[in-house]
């Protein structure tokens, strides 16, 4: 049940007929996990924030560098040296107080990476090492959570929503590993990618249009072009060969 | 037979900076290999020593991923392949 302040703050989004009040209290119920305070953690966790999700779980182990602050927006120049979470869930919370948003400082490992997405409905990709990616892939197969992904590399940046059990996983379309490294950035970048990840959230939410399942979208920023690349749900995957939903 | 190659942005210092390329071939992996007649530079951003895909390298013929068959998949003239690389920045 929404309260009348929440009526008023959501009601350019509850006019839409796509969200209402009904998609709206969907919203309200939704607890997201949003692995990585970064330069796609910031955009995804501000509009999630101010959409009106119910609980945001924001996970980050780092401290807020200069260097950070072209692209991390939830981050301010005084802010250098803080913990990313904090520095983010301040911001969050004056943003929109109606949102239970709780900020852990943790690095994701395999060892607490069920603990970590536990009660939450949705997971979404915020990180910047392929690492942590796939750990989190695996998670969200393993507990029938949908994951949102997103991934940056200078003006170029790819997202990608999964469904377990039903759609392509993150490993059924990458399967080779990188070494994490120093890579080139403009801020703008993963703001639209963090911005469709929340796109993406909210729809699957709400359940409204078309997921971007089993294709992966490519954002040329320099041509300005979104490429979608189709891809099948591998039944030797790693992570998802063979899986059943749980029902 | 002609297709057109889309070069990654990462690699086409290696292309003379072009975006595409045209080339010839009946599979993937024969058009990637006059890719790399034409711009030798490009084998070792695509193949590891033993000839085979980079792992962290796909390709994409008209939109749709060439995996599992990847170099022996077929094409057509009038195909257009991908090359895209893993990136995980966040």
């Amino acid at each position: 049940m929404l309260t009348a302040d929440e009526r008023e703050r959501y009601d350019r989004q509850i006019m839409l007929r796509e969200i209402g009040e009904e998609g709206q209290e969907k919203l309200k119920r939704a607890s997201v996990f949003i692995a990585g305070a970064g330069g796609l953690g910031s955009p995804a966790a501000i509009y999630l924030t101010a959409a009106g999700i119910g609980r945001i779980r924001l996970v980050d182990h780092d401290r807020v560098d200069r260097s950070n602050l072209n692209r991390q927006i939830l981050h301010w120049n005084n802010d250098i040296g803080r913990s990313k979470v904090d520095s983010a869930i301040e911001k969050l919370k004056k943003l929109n107080p109606e949102v239970q948003l709780e900020a852990v400082n943790e690095t994701i490992t395999e060892a607490n990476l069920a603990q970590l997405v536990a009660g939450s409905d949705l997971i979404v990709d915020a990180m910047d090492n392929l690492e942590t990616r796939y750990l989190l892939n695996k998670a969200a197969l393993d507990n029938d959570i949908p994951f949102f992904h997103g991934a940056i590399y200078g003006f170029e940046g790819r997202a990608m929503t999964i469904i377990p059990g039903k759609t392509a996983c993150l490993r059924c379309v990458y399967r080779g590993v990188m070494p994490e490294e120093k890579f080139p950035v403009i801020g703008v970048t993963p703001a639209v990618i963090g911005c469709i990840q929340a796109t993406e959230v909210i729809k699957y939410i709400v359940g409204i249009g078309e997921l971007l399942t089993d294709k992966l979208l490519n954002y040329d920023a320099l041509n300005m072009e979104f490429t979608e690349f189709k891809v099948k749900k591998d039944p030797y995957c790693e992570h998802c060969g063979h899986m059943k939903r749980k029902e | 037979m002609s297709i057109t190659v889309n070069v990654h942005q990462a690699l086409r210092n290696l292309t003379n900076n072009q975006a595409t390329a045209e080339v010839n071939g009946t599979t993937v992996g024969a058009c990637l290999a006059d890719l790399v007649r034409q711009f030798p530079g490009i084998e070792s951003k695509l193949f590891n020593k033993q000839g085979k895909l980079l792992n962290y390298v796909d390709i994409y013929v008209n939109q749709e991923s060439s995996y599992p068959e990847e170099l022996a998949k077929l094409v057509k003239d009038g195909d257009k392949l991908s090359i895209t690389l893993m990136i995980a920045g966040g």
